[in-house]
């Protein structure tokens, strides 16, 4: 790798992308205030909501034209990702967008694509290859009965009458184990070296989106710590003019920013330029993920005993940080990954 | 939003082309023999042969002895100034100290230093620190008293980094101690050639040479006074923030903030400790690069390096520091004792790129503002905490051990 390549470091919003941003950060402010996600627990998921969003036209605009998309990149669909973190909002957006996404790519017949833009069923991705007879904790099983997975060499949308049943989870997600139903429609989507390229990529977009949903939920969260720290008291003082309280929220607000921007960065990359620098991806979520943990647990704490209690939206964000994020699986394997495309630059 | 390949003309290929040229064949391994040994940040050939192409001040027009360079030029330029790692510390504190003097300073003085500063015969540093404190820069204590036409300094300034191969330094002063804080402040381009300075050598274990100049009586024109007397807080902000990154916006070009300047070393020793775990073995035979631990935390540190690179402004002064200063130890840690041999030792992994990564890193948290000076303008700017009341903020105190010692050094 050329570490003094000459590339633009133009991490500005266009115009459009500004609207998006604001039109999602209104939609979710106003549709989805903490009763709302408490009210949608434990499932972690409100239909109503859900339908409000496909009305925005989430399902559809990321598609091709030719799919009756509006050709929105990945870097567009972080920003929505980001907003719908903030306020952590019970939908299935990222499965389904990625599931949509997944079978335009594969080709599929367009009355299915049409069927998932309606988003009357949410759809899901095993985001581990399927072992024969083995379930896998699949994200949003409990709500999806469309579930495309990966059997062996073969990319394949399983559709069953019933979702998995819903498991209860630190994150209040639509949990579930998952293998593939008996008696179930079977679809191939594709097949060999192209079904592993699909999923890899599907679970790559997962892993972008979900990060941009954590750096959103940090920020949110690190908003809440900000709030209490400023009105607050000790000793006379606000708490939030005291180092031992003010600079652990700094290192929240550092990691945000370069947070949001790595990720930005890694999705303008698989948007623009597919296989240059792949690594950004797990580098964008090992990150998000480690900053979502530390920026809400460090949130939390800064309310001491009461950032502890369920009471405190505080608890909202911190059971999702890790109630999202490990979805993915262990994010160190993602930076072994990383590590493995070290060594390969430094050998060439 | 655009992370492209930037497209070159064939005249700004052609222009990379000569730069690149010109870099390899001025600086040597003798210059950077020269750069480990003396830890000056700066070499006079190299500076002035800088300065004959225009390229001390690159977006001067030619007339002023620049190279009228545009806004992508200027960027090839300083990636590849940065690729050749020539010594470029007494050249960064000269552009800094520009910034202030070319609002403020006497016009004539300004016509007269203008062509000697961009053909790198006339350089400078920043006279801020002083050894009674650090961080807090309006605490300033050297006094200038104006007899005449002229000012009388007394006192010392600590990490005065250049010095030696300056002909001025930027200095602050306190010229009405009675006056709030940062009233009483004023600011003067000290010729480092008076009478009175004396410039003795500090050298840390980064590698740097750096300088306690101490001024005893030293007197200098009332000429080298830039801006008011009492002004000089609005005068310093300039280079301060300039300094600390803030303010101007991004033009797409350039990096997003100094801390990339902190992630150089740690891509040359993160690259150095690849390339070595790649052959290297164990003691069972393994190939060192097979180890899942190793291979995790070379991925931890690109890791941070990315991050590190994506983030702006004061945030990234303190990302791409930590970062630096966090994988140095861990990649010493990585690679053993032989991560520990210096340049010309036998054995030495990359010519102890991760030795000198590590002990370098140990500055980059403190120059220029301390980390946690940033985390605190984080804290009021970014994140609008408020801001805690002390003492010292607003009125001018004399630290306590100072007044303790001050009969004795003066």
């Amino acid at each position: 790798m050329d570490r003094f390549e000459l590339r633009l470091q133009d991490y500005s919003l266009s115009e459009d992308q500004e609207s998006v941003r604001d039109a999602f950060s209104q939609f979710f402010a106003k549709e989805c205030p903490s009763t709302v996600v408490r009210a949608a627990e434990p499932l972690g998921y409100d239909k109503q909501l859900w339908h409000r969003l496909v009305d925005m036209g989430v399902t559809s605009m990321s598609l091709p034209a030719a799919l009756g998309g509006d050709e929105a990149t990945l870097v567009d669909l972080t920003l929505i990702a980001e907003e719908l973190g903030r306020t952590v909002a019970p939908v299935p957006f990222i499965s389904h967008v990625v599931a949509t996404r997944l079978l335009a790519a594969a080709g599929t017949d367009a009355e299915l694509i049409q069927a998932a833009v309606a988003g009357d069923r949410p759809f899901a991705v095993a985001l581990q290859p399927l072992r024969p007879g083995e379930a896998q904790l699949v994200p949003d099983a409990a709500v999806a009965g469309d579930v495309i997975a990966l059997e062996a060499d073969a990319l394949v949308l399983t559709s069953a009458d019933k979702a998995s049943p819903h498991l209860l989870n630190q994150g209040s997600t639509p949990l579930g184990w998952w293998q593939p139903p008996a008696g179930a429609g079977r679809i191939v989507l594709a097949e060999g070296t192209t079904a592993l390229a699909l999923h890899a990529r599907a679970v790559r977009e997962w892993k972008l989106l979900t990060a941009a949903a954590l750096i959103g939920m940090t920020e949110a969260a690190l908003a809440l710590a900000v709030e209490f720290a400023k009105t607050r008291e000790t000793m006379g003082v606000p708490i939030g003019s005291l180092q031992g309280v003010a600079f652990p929220l700094a290192d929240v607000a550092i990691g945000v920013s370069g947070g949001r921007n790595v990720i930005w960065r890694a999705a303008w990359m698989a948007e623009n330029e597919p296989g240059v620098r792949p690594e950004l991806v797990p580098i964008a979520y090992a990150n998000a993920t480690r900053v979502a943990t530390h920026g809400t647990t460090t949130s939390a704490h800064m309310q001491g005993g009461l950032g502890f209690t369920i009471e405190a939206d505080a608890s909202l964000y911190f059971l999702r940080a890790k109630g999202w994020s490990v979805l993915g699986g262990d994010p160190n394997l993602d930076l072994i990954t990383v590590g493995d495309a070290v060594l390969a630059s430094a050998a060439r | 939003m655009d992370f492209s390949r930037l497209e070159l003309t064939a005249d700004q290929q052609q222009f990379a082309s000569e730069v690149r040229a010109f870099l390899d064949a001025l600086v040597t391994e003798d210059v950077h023999e020269e750069e480990r040994r003396t830890g000056s940040g700066f070499n006079e050939h190299v500076h002035l042969a800088l300065g004959e192409r225009g390229w001390i001040m690159p977006t001067w027009p030619v007339e002023d002895g620049g190279a009228g360079l545009d806004p992508v030029r200027k960027r090839i330029l300083d990636i590849e100034l940065s690729r050749s790692r020539v010594p470029h510390i007494t050249a960064g504190t000269t552009g800094l100290v520009w910034t202030a003097i070319e609002r403020y300073a006497d016009p004539g003085l300004l016509e007269d230093l203008r062509r000697k500063v961009a053909s790198g015969h006339v350089r400078f540093c920043l006279g801020y620190s002083e050894p009674d404190g650090g961080s807090d820069v309006a605490a300033a204590k050297v006094r200038a008293v104006r007899d005449g036409d002229e000012w009388v300094l007394n006192g010392s300034k600590i990490f005065t980094t250049s010095a030696q191969n300056s002909q001025y330094t930027f200095l602050i002063t306190r010229t009405d101690p009675d006056l709030p804080k940062h009233k009483g402040l004023t600011m003067f381009l000290v010729p480092l050639s008076a009478p009175g300075v004396e410039i003795q050598p500090i050298r840390t274990y980064g590698g740097e040479r750096t300088n306690v100049v101490y001024y005893g009586d030293a007197r200098i024109a009332d000429l080298y006074r830039v801006g008011a007397m009492n002004d000089g807080w609005s005068v310093l902000h300039g280079p301060l923030d300039a300094e600390h990154s803030l303010g101007g916006e991004s033009t797409g070009l350039d990096d997003l903030s100094i801390g990339r300047n902190f992630l150089r070393p740690l891509e040359r020793a993160l690259d150095a400790a690849a390339g070595w775990a790649g052959s290297a073995r164990r003691a069972d035979g393994s190939v060192v690069a097979d180890d899942a631990t190793v291979r995790l935390r070379l991925g931890k540190i690109a890791m941070d390096l990315e991050v590190g690179i994506s983030t702006p402004g004061p945030m990234g002064r303190v990302a791409g520091s930590e970062a630096l200063v966090r994988g140095g130890a861990d990649l010493i840690d990585m690679v053993g004792p032989a991560a520990l041999l210096s340049h010309d030792a036998e054995g030495t992994v990359a010519g102890g790129t991760i030795d000198y990564a590590h002990r370098f890193a140990q500055g980059t948290t403190t120059y220029g503002g301390t980390v946690e000076v940033f985390r605190n303008m984080i804290a009021q700017h970014v994140l609008g905490l408020p801001q805690m009341n002390l003492p010292g903020r607003r009125v001018f105190l004399v630290p306590r051990r100072a007044e303790q010692t001050a009969g004795a050094r003066v």
